[in-house]
């Protein structure tokens, strides 16, 4: 990836410092304590790792709730025949199962306050997607010779403030919904924030316009599409 | 969600790794990634010592090895941080937790080093003793690095006020888990099953120092 665009990626620090949150693929604020990505579950690859996920997890809860099992159920011999054995198994698997329902129930609830960030994560996902793809779209250029380099440099100094001006749309969306989810008020640093969303849109919206015929128009739509899903959460958080 | 990449991480980049925990980035993903990473690895190892015994010991030994170090970690975290924190520490508990899950994490992955080493005498050796005596000298030996890793971590460098008594706290700290962790290990035998009928748990009688205590003078009458 080239370094000027390299410069527009979201750091996975960055992204902690604007949400306040330890955002990963399928968790916001880690497996134990946070809470699963709505979007994650609607991805086959990222639902396998989610049950996955949960299935070590009742394999950790069995760990940690082994001595409570073993001193619920030891009698004075240890635990050496079928029945003990079996009595053992079944506090063990039945507490484990009741504390992973209550994980479940608790990660649910928690994900209740956090619905417009993870829709502001699903954005952001696919400007880092939108990002790669421009990526590949530069290695393929360096490859083919018959372009005109004038044209390409211009178009593609356009796509940069774009993805610039969608950058900054998605931070002032992140950095707005942290404060509201924080504080809960701040009316009017929210309408600035709107504000300066706005006029942003507006120029990604002007260069959408000029580039629909070239093969940046398709990235500029993405840019734009991106910064009206930001705008229309923002105004949801009010 | 990949957990191993941050013990890869780990490995590969450890300065990094514990800047980061230094600087509290990202701390919950760790958490979460270095205690899902350490079971897997416990728990591989624990399949295979107990398989000398039987498929079922196997699968027992499999849950007791993680839970024995897991749950020993949990038990000492909350001294060492009172501790530190008494005597001038300026560290989270989720930062302590992290450096200790680290240590064992390293743990886990050098006797995942030594797995194949372990399986092959495990195919080729049917002799009991030597199989457990050799498993004494592996546990012992990744306890030491697992432990002087931590020691170099966590060490306060002229961390301002208290930096010498954290030094002996994390010592004596380092004796407690030692402690914890062995009489934990005697409450949870058998691992490797003796010779004879499978036994989920012993029964639970006396301590492992008794324990050392009569296997010494069993030895010397």
């Amino acid at each position: 990836m080239r370094s000027d665009l390299a410069d527009l990626k979201i750091s996975d620090r960055e992204l902690e410092q604007l949400t306040g949150c330890d955002v990963g693929d399928i968790f916001i604020g880690g497996v134990f304590g946070g809470t699963y990505r709505i979007s994650a579950l609607k991805n086959p690859k990222k639902l396998i790792a989610f049950c996955l996920t949960e299935a070590v997890v009742f394999l950790l809860i069995v760990v940690f709730t082994l001595p409570l099992s073993l001193f619920l159920t030891s009698g004075a011999n240890g635990i050496a025949d079928v029945s003990s054995t079996l009595r053992f198994l079944l506090v063990a698997v039945g507490i484990a199962i009741a504390l992973l329902l209550a994980w479940n129930l608790y990660m649910k609830w928690q994900g209740k306050h956090l619905r417009s960030l993870m829709r502001l994560l699903d954005e952001v996902d696919r400007y880092e997607d939108m990002l790669s793809a421009i990526a590949v779209l530069d290695r393929l250029e360096t490859v083919n010779i018959e372009r005109n380099l004038n044209s390409a440099l211009q178009n593609r100094s356009e796509i940069l403030e774009a993805i610039h001006l969608t950058r900054d749309n998605l931070i002032a969306g992140l950095t707005t919904e942290k404060i509201l989810r924080e504080n809960r008020g701040l009316l009017a640093r929210q309408q600035d924030l709107l504000a300066s969303i706005e006029t942003n849109l507006s120029l990604v919206r002007s260069l959408e316009v000029k580039h629909q015929a070239d093969e940046y128009g398709q990235f500029l739509n993405e840019a734009l599409q991106i910064g009206i899903s930001v705008h229309q959460e923002v105004q949801r958080l009010n | 969600m990949n957990y191993f990449s941050t013990v890869v991480t780990l490995l590969r980049d450890r300065q990094v790794f514990l800047e980061e925990i230094h600087e509290g980035v990202k701390l919950k993903s760790k958490i979460s990634a270095l205690m899902i990473s350490s079971f897997c690895f416990f728990a591989i190892y624990g399949a295979i010592i107990g398989m000398f015994h039987s498929p079922l010991q196997a699968l027992a030994s499999a849950i007791k090895l993680p839970a024995l170090y897991l749950i020993t970690l949990l038990v000492c975290l909350p001294t060492l941080y009172i501790f530190n924190a008494l005597f001038g520490s300026k560290k989270t508990i989720a930062q302590h937790f992290t450096y200790l899950l680290t240590a064992v994490c390293v743990i886990a992955v050098l006797l995942c080093a030594f797995a194949p080493v372990t399986l092959f005498f495990l195919i080729t050796v049917n002799d009991y003793s030597f199989f457990l005596l050799m498993n004494v000298i592996i546990f012992s030996l990744t306890g030491i690095l697992g432990i002087s890793f931590l020691y170099q971590v966590m060490k306060p460098i002229a961390d301002g006020d208290g930096a010498k008594v954290r030094t002996s706290i994390l010592r004596f700290w380092l004796c407690l888990y030692g402690f914890v962790g062995t009489q934990l290990g005697w409450t949870l035998r058998p691992f490797f099953g003796s010779p004879g009928q499978f036994e989920l748990f012993r029964p639970r009688e006396g301590s492992f120092f008794s324990g050392v205590w009569t296997a010494l003078i069993n030895l010397l009458t």
